[in-house]
């Protein structure tokens, strides 16, 4: 078996008085691709914030490379440098060029040097096909493009794993085909990615495992094609069924 | 108005000592401004609530009050003799930082909200991220507002007067009290004021024009 890259124990996110997270555990190993999906507001975005430590679980851990993370006096700012993220609303840096947004962290974080961060930069651009942009401003560029450049920030460290939440879901329909086909590339590739989406098709083709997820709490686990012949729970069947219909429709 | 010729000297040394006091002040107060922003928005409770009295003291009092305060306190404080010009470049100095916190930290509080944690996503430390990310967007969307404290505090050094700096006010009511023909003197001075806060806009215009970003002049 593989190395486990990323992991879950009994991860708690408590806000005031709503509970987030509920007491999830997750292993995500090398090579492998997750999907995680499930009803809107059922903390599925929160997860994957706590696993990348943006925002700080309230109770139970999370292991990068089996180093903790919850522990105190951990560099937090390190670890998030081996984690990617994708945010479902992107989030560029909007007074840098989508080479700028993809050098920072190679230059101010890594601490390359000009030349070779430059060359890194545009490296992960043409892996999502963008370096004809690089000299654009996210507001020139069209949603599915901003959020390609979005993906070649996540993956221009090589991170450990890219975590990716609900990419393509804040695109327009006629724009996610190019998110996904950039997605199917690093799969192909054999990126370890997390991925919180609803694009079915896609999940069938690339994930190793999908997870049910809802109330904020893992319901079932399962190949894809479990879920798409067979899911168990009641709550899981439910949801397919509505997915199924909808990416029918489309 | 031939009768200002002959104080065409003092006029102008006037009108240096406005500028500079103008551009000290309003320099000086975008450093500590930005500064004090920082420290209101993620320097924790204390920190946060000193910024906040400063600034209310400072929005909440008048000009003048302020460099009397000062004038007759500074000196005795430092326990040395100083000139009402020093004590006018700190006073407008402390005066325009606390005008400034308020717009910048205005400006990197809507872009914080997501451009921080994008910053952290990619493994800057917040200082970094306030640095890289945070600033150079929050002092763009500020230039407009910013010309508009320069335009206000061009006028409010105008109350220098009280404490005897020759600024171009004062020599204005010193050309007035000696040759007794105060509507002219006070036209011109007042079209050279005009002039000046008029021309400075201008270039604040075009500074913004030039460091706009596609995209970013619409976030706010």
């Amino acid at each position: 078996m593989t190395e486990i890259v990323m992991e879950c124990r009994n991860l708690w996110k408590i806000y005031k008085d709503v509970v987030a997270v509920r007491d999830v555990s997750l292993q995500v190993r090398e090579g492998e691709i997750k999907l995680i999906f499930g009803p809107s507001g059922s903390g599925k975005s929160t997860l994957l914030r706590c696993l990348a430590m943006l925002t700080s679980p309230s109770k139970g851990d999370v292991f990068l490379k089996g180093e903790c993370l919850t522990k105190p006096g951990v560099d937090l700012n390190k670890a998030r440098a081996r984690i990617g993220f994708v945010f479902q609303h992107i989030y560029l840096f909007h007074h840098l060029t989508a080479l700028g947004n993809v050098e920072l962290a190679l230059r101010h974080v890594l601490k390359m040097p000009k030349e070779e961060a430059r060359k890194r930069a545009m490296e992960a651009l043409a892996e999502v096909k963008m370096e004809k942009w690089a000299n654009h401003y996210p507001a020139q560029l069209s949603g599915g493009q901003q959020q390609r450049v979005g993906i070649a920030r996540a993956l221009a460290r090589n991170p450990d794993i890219i975590l990716l939440d609900e990419p393509t879901s804040a695109l327009d329909p006629e724009l996610t085909g190019e998110v996904i086909d950039t997605l199917r590339d690093l799969a192909k590739k054999g990126t370890t990615m997390l991925i919180v989406s609803h694009e079915m098709p896609f999940a069938r083709e690339v994930a190793d495992e999908m997870i049910f997820f809802d109330a904020g709490t893992i319901v079932e686990t399962g190949t894809p094609e479990h879920f798409f012949t067979n899911p168990t729970s009641e709550r899981a069947k439910k949801f397919m069924m509505r997915l199924i219909k909808r990416t029918r429709r489309e | 108005m031939e009768f200002l010729l002959k104080y065409l000297a003092d006029i102008l040394q006037g009108f240096i000592v406005t500028v500079e006091m103008t551009l000290f002040g309003v320099f000086a107060g975008l450093a500590l401004g930005t500064l004090l922003a920082i420290g209101n928005l993620y320097g924790g409770k204390i920190v946060s609530a000193i910024i906040s009295i400063y600034t209310e003291f400072f929005r909440g009092s008048p000009i003048i009050v302020q460099l009397f305060l000062f004038y007759y306190t500074v000196p005795s404080l430092l326990n040395t003799w100083v000139d009402g010009f020093t004590v006018g470049l700190i006073v407008f100095a402390l005066n325009s930082a606390a005008y400034q916190k308020g717009y910048i930290k205005g400006a990197m509080a809507v872009i914080s909200e997501d451009q921080m944690m994008a910053a952290l996503s990619v493994g800057l430390s917040r200082v970094k991220a306030i640095f890289y990310v945070i600033l150079p967007q929050a002092l763009r969307i500020v230039i407009p507002a910013w010309s508009n404290e320069f335009c206000s505090l061009t006028k409010s050094t105008s109350a220098l007067l009280v404490i005897a700096v020759k600024d171009l006010t004062s020599v204005g009511n010193m050309i007035a009290s000696r040759s007794w023909r105060y509507v002219e003197t006070f036209l011109f001075i007042a079209i050279i004021y005009l002039l000046w806060v008029t021309a400075v806009a201008k270039i604040a215009d075009k500074v913004y024009e030039r460091v706009k970003i596609p995209g970013i002049e619409l976030s706010v």
